[in-house]
């Protein structure tokens, strides 16, 4: 299958390129190469025009490849092998300049991993309709991982390759589902929705702008067939996440909504939280903390100046401050137990955003807390 | 599943497919990659009915590749060409269908699938003819499947009409039955002999 393109043989192709290049008659080429990468120091990022360059570029070397005595005779493999060599050497040099280089790409992966943070903190696999029998957590798990490594490679190939491997990973989930339990198979009717699913649980960091990089920068030829099939896949979850709402999901709308609020929420107070560190005390009310996503806080640092402080250091006029920061911890804590237990708690116990609380005492007072937030 | 896809072929075809990679594959006039959409409602069968092709050729030298939702298989013609169809599933629920246009881009073959027995899906598939009348590729070559044609008993969408919708929009149609296997082979093969031929240079 797709496998093909993660044979062993690649790290051994792309050795192999890199011996060429060092021979002597392989000057030209290397020439052509350095001057290739050095001219893009001469323009500003234009994603689209860098992308065509680049294709252009690889073209020109194949052909160059084709006609040079040092691949006299090689066969249509080594030679593809070759150009898999070329393709990774000059995009990894190429990388800072080409990655999320424009300030609208690096907007929108912000956008996509704040929405999917949100839809982690309450999405489910009955929200997509995803039957019980391709439920497995080992599967998707895996499949996760793999999406997740995305991020960590810089050849588009080597990118590319962790799509492949996720999508592979559903695939037989779904081919076994289909021979162990007699589940009719559904192509693609259950395979995009693992895939959305599997995303959204991942998160993958820059989501658009590792497609983005793919799209541009892998070899043409080589995104085609099912390599391009995967990649429409992963593509498309993105759109669907972008343009998901209420109506995207097998979910009461009122209740997306409260979700998606209290997600927001949460998510605002880890970011005031965090913001602290400028040393700004605040007197504003702090909105529950889901625990999820913490963004990391510093122990000593200024959002807590105390900490590193003794009690002979202080003075009286240390105790406004004190008796605000106490305050403060106080009411995060509470907010923090309170918003825990609601997300574990049953849908029906949800918060009352809008303050018309009927239940217990403690999703009240959060609800009172979250009006003035 | 052990099944493997095809290389060679794949590599010959690299250097021109680089050159028009909006064009659905294709490349010498002998050997043809071509790229097919599966569109229809979901739980029409779209799936096994590609899954019955695939699987009912028995010819050893033939490559295939089965996935899920992925499935590549070769057929050899009767003037020696050979013509290797890619099939692209879509998610036929409707939350994903803003997303087709994605999928059936630069596709050469579209196959629209309904279900016999349901005339909610009959316009489903008729939604799809438009949609790919406006936004597909002119030279699509585009077909209508009424599945689950051994379902007689239950059958909501009569010949007729199926025949009539198709005939009116140009389309080829055919009634299959991926349970009995019925008209399955027919079915690629008449889209195999609708493909524009690349004129040999």
């Amino acid at each position: 299958m797709a496998a093909t393109s993660c044979s062993p043989s690649t790290a051994v192709s792309f050795y192999d390129f890199l011996d060429r290049m060092r021979n002597p008659a392989s000057i030209d080429l290397v020439r052509s190469i350095k001057s290739f990468i050095v001219s893009f120091s001469f323009y500003a990022p234009n994603p689209e025009n860098d992308g065509k360059r680049v294709q252009e570029f690889y073209l020109a070397m194949e052909n160059s490849i084709r006609d040079h005595q040092l691949w006299s005779g090689a066969s249509e493999e080594e030679i593809d092998y070759s150009m898999e060599g070329l393709e990774k050497y000059v995009m990894t040099k190429l990388f800072s300049r080409t990655f999320a280089c424009t300030a609208e790409d690096s907007k929108i992966d912000r956008e996509i991993a704040e929405k999917i943070s949100l839809l982690q903190t309450f999405l489910k696999p009955e929200h997509l309709d995803i039957p019980a029998i391709l439920r497995n957590e080992a599967s998707w798990l895996l499949a996760e991982k793999e999406l997740g490594k995305m991020n960590a490679y810089k050849a588009p190939r080597e990118k590319l390759l962790c799509i492949i491997n996720c999508c592979q990973v559903i695939n037989n989930l779904l081919l076994n589902a289909s021979i162990s339990d007699n589940h009719t198979i559904a192509g693609a009717d259950d395979f995009l929705p693992v895939l959305i699913y599997v995303t959204i649980k991942a998160n993958p960091p820059q989501l658009h702008s590792n497609l983005m990089f793919i799209q541009l920068y892998r070899r043409q030829a080589k995104l085609i067939s099912e390599e391009a099939y995967y990649f429409t896949n992963l593509a498309s979850t993105k759109t669907f996440i972008i343009d998901l709402h209420a109506k995207s999901l097998s979910i009461d709308e009122i209740e997306f909504e409260k979700n998606m609020q209290m997600a927001r929420l949460a998510n605002k107070v880890i970011d005031e939280d965090y913001n602290m560190r400028d040393g700004m005390m605040r007197q504003k009310v702090i909105a529950p903390d889901t625990g999820m996503n913490l963004k990391g806080r510093s122990k000593s640092g200024s959002s807590y100046p105390f900490m590193d402080v003794e009690a002979s250091d202080l003075t009286v006029g240390d105790v406004e401050m004190l008796l605000k920061l106490y305050k403060d911890m106080v009411n995060k804590y509470t907010d923090m137990c309170a918003s825990y237990r609601h997300l574990s708690s049953s849908k029906s116990e949800l918060v009352h955003l809008k303050g018309n609380n009927t239940s217990s005492n403690q999703p009240a007072e959060t609800s009172a807390r979250l009006d003035r937030a | 599943m052990g099944c493997s896809s095809s290389l060679p072929a794949d590599r010959n075809s690299g250097r021109l497919g680089a050159l028009n990679s909006e064009v659905s594959g294709s490349n010498d006039a002998k050997n043809l990659r071509v790229k097919l959409v599966l569109l229809g409602d979901s739980g029409v069968g779209k799936s096994c009915i590609v899954l019955r092709f695939v699987r009912g050729q028995f010819d050893p030298t033939s490559k295939v590749t089965i996935g899920a939702s992925f499935l590549s298989q070769t057929i050899a013609l009767q003037d020696s060409t050979t013509v290797k169809f890619e099939i692209w599933d879509t998610a036929g629920q409707e939350r994903y269908a803003a997303l087709a246009p994605l999928y059936y881009r630069g596709a050469a073959v579209a196959v629209v699938v309904y279900d016999i027995t349901s005339s909610e899906s009959f316009d489903k598939a008729q939604y799809w003819v438009k949609e790919l009348q406006k936004h597909g590729s002119p030279n699509m070559v585009m077909t209508l499947v009424g599945n689950k044609a051994d379902l007689l008993e239950k059958r909501e969408v009569s010949v007729e009409d199926g025949m009539e919708y198709a005939e009116k929009n140009g389309m080829f149609f055919i009634e299959t039955s991926a349970k009995t296997a019925d008209n399955i082979n027919q079915l690629f093969e008449e889209i195999a002999k609708r493909l524009p031929r690349p004129t040999p240079s």
